[in-house]
């Protein structure tokens, strides 16, 4: 998938040449892209423009945004405990869920590529199914499994067994946060892995075992190599979708695992400081936005190395 | 499968995260029959009650009424908007091919609250008072891209010889996109269609920011029940979505198989 703004070339347009003879394929092209470009100029490209901007701006009293320009809303954000710690919490339920979800996606996309038909299908079922469910319904079904006190399904189950004496505290914790992300984004690991796989070419690895190497180096020398190009995406995937997330924060992680699409949320909701909300959802967008730049540069270099 | 010796270790990993999908899923519709009124373990008794009580609740019909209509206006738009540009990118010579690919899929990456909030200060900026309508225009752009993504897959999936040797033979260019093309193509482009929907459906972090008190889309609606004190009903209620959905998604897998429809 390949949806990455890294992979945006260098704008060549042949604009004299096209303008001098006209090619009809060129102009039907240009017609038929046309109205959906315009959409999103007006209101993706404008819009996003101008909230960033807003970062930069000054709030009068009577809530209008205007001169003197000034980086002190940057500043802030950086130079305040409160909010650098948001930042890191981000980072750090970002990261460690990208990394689970490889972790968890790899045996599950291997079997949805080279099971057997109706045990792929099922799997491929199961794992895509609940991408259409809310993720409000899916951390709800979260809420009630990792229940603080006694009468959460996990405490509960503990408890009956006799694991633990005393209610454990799992809700509104950054762990409750990567499970739901990790819930919540797993496909989006599952499926680039599961493409990748599916284009490895299978005599490598029979070449391999035949020669005598065990499994397990037949997957690290062949198949886990032949696979980054699916790992790098589903793990840009899921780190910058769990970093925008504010619906899973919100209601696994409470007050103890904020993120910042939840301060987003907070100023300009509640305290309704537009330039520090823009200046919050601006550093979000730096950290999507080089993330997918530095693993595009990853996959490009990649591409060009392989034959 | 690849050896036995990994048959050992994949099988059993992937059965136990398929357990953990499904569990919160199931969890919530095991409460959704529970006789108690909380929702805590273990349940108490059974009961399809909360079904009634959902079922009749004006808040309730009004917030689904409201969002398949959204969703249905938001997923006719993307299509009006998606479908040509799918077509741009995979069956015309238009120049930078690659930017626009990039800028069309541009929302999928671009975190969906910063452009729900981008929006808010647009349009509050340009006085659009209706929340149906600004909703409308915040759905349509994030539904957009999956038609495109799902339509262009089955564009490129689709035989192309087949659509040149039809205009060899005379066809005109609506002809042939009417009984070449689009019969190629119709699977994935009502797949895609389903997604868009559901997309839109589902979507919270644009809609927390455009609608208003009169106009409560589905998730919103769950989202204060769960926060609010004493909604004994939310379960039956999520079930109810959850269904929804499974319905949906078994509809997409007869048509195209749920891993094209995606196109990830």
């Amino acid at each position: 998938m390949p949806a990455t703004i890294a992979q945006l070339p260098v704008l060549r347009l042949p604009v004299g040449r096209l303008l001098r003879q006209p090619n009809p394929a060129v102009l039907t092209g240009l017609a038929l892209a046309l109205p959906a470009v315009c959409y999103l100029a007006v209101f993706l490209l404008i819009p996003a423009v101008r909230l960033i901007s807003a970062g930069f701006l000054t709030q009068a009293a009577n809530g209008t945004l205007g001169g003197p320009v000034t980086l002190s809303h940057f500043v802030h954000f950086f130079s305040t405990s409160l909010y650098s710690h948001v930042l890191l919490v981000t980072l750090r339920i970002s990261l460690l869920t990208a990394m689970v979800a490889a972790i968890l996606g790899y045996p599950v996309a291997m079997v949805m590529v080279r099971a057997h038909p109706v045990v792929s299908r099922a799997v491929t079922f199961i794992t895509i199914a609940p991408l259409i469910v809310s993720v409000v319904v899916r951390s709800y079904g979260w809420q009630l499994i990792l229940g603080n006190g006694p009468t959460g399904l996990l405490n509960w189950l503990l408890l009956s067994v006799g694991l633990i004496q005393t209610p454990l505290r799992l809700l509104y914790s950054e762990t409750a946060v990567v499970i739901g992300s990790l819930h919540v984004f797993l496909p989006m690991m599952v499926l680039p892995l599961a493409s990748a796989l599916g284009r490895i070419d299978r005599h490598l690895e029979e070449a391999a075992r035949t020669l005598g190497m065990p499994a397990w180096r037949v997957f690290h020398r062949i198949t886990l190599p032949l696979s980054l190009p699916g790992l790098a995406v589903g793990f840009t995937l899921v780190f910058s979708l769990t970093a925008g997330s504010f619906v899973t924060p919100a209601m696994l992680g409470g007050t103890n695992a904020q993120m910042l699409g939840n301060l987003i949320d907070q100023q300009i909701t509640a305290i309704y400081d537009w330039p520090f909300g823009a200046t919050i959802a601006t550093v979000l967008v730096a950290i999507v936005v080089s993330v997918n730049l530095v693993s595009m540069r990853l996959l490009d270099r990649g591409r060009r190395v392989a034959p | 499968m690849t050896s036995r010796g990994m048959a050992w270790v994949l099988y059993p990993l992937t059965a136990a995260i398929m357990i953990f999908v499904l569990a919160p899923l199931v969890i919530i519709m095991a409460m959704s029959v529970s006789g108690s009124a909380f929702a805590t373990f273990p349940p108490h008794g059974f009961t399809l009650s909360w079904y009634g009580s959902v079922l009749s609740d004006a808040d309730f019909r009004a917030s689904l009424g409201f969002s398949a209509l959204l969703a249905a206006c938001a997923t006719a738009g993307a299509l009006a908007f998606g479908l040509p540009a799918a077509f741009a990118l995979t069956r015309s010579a238009v120049p930078g091919r690659e930017v626009l690919r990039v800028l069309l899929l541009s929302p999928l990456i671009f975190p969906v609250l910063v452009i729900g909030v981008a929006l808010l200060r647009l349009l509050s900026d340009w006085n659009s008072n209706s929340a149906p309508l600004n909703l409308l225009i915040g759905h349509i752009l994030v539904t957009t891209p999956y038609v495109v993504r799902t339509v262009t897959a089955s564009l490129m999936l689709a035989d192309v010889s087949l659509e040149e040797a039809a205009r060899t033979l005379g066809a005109g260019v609506w002809r042939v996109f009417r009984r070449v093309t689009l019969p190629q193509i119709a699977p994935g482009v009502a797949a895609g269609t389903l997604f868009a929907f559901m997309v839109s459906f589902d979507n919270y972090p644009i809609s927390m920011w455009l609608a208003d008190a009169q106009y409560v889309p589905m998730p919103m609606l769950i989202y204060r029940q769960v926060a609010s004190v004493f909604t004994p009903a939310v379960p039956a209620t999520s079930t109810l979505m959850i269904l929804f959905a499974f319905a949906v998604v078994l509809l997409m897998e007869r048509l195209t198989g749920l891993r094209r429809a995606m196109a990830l």
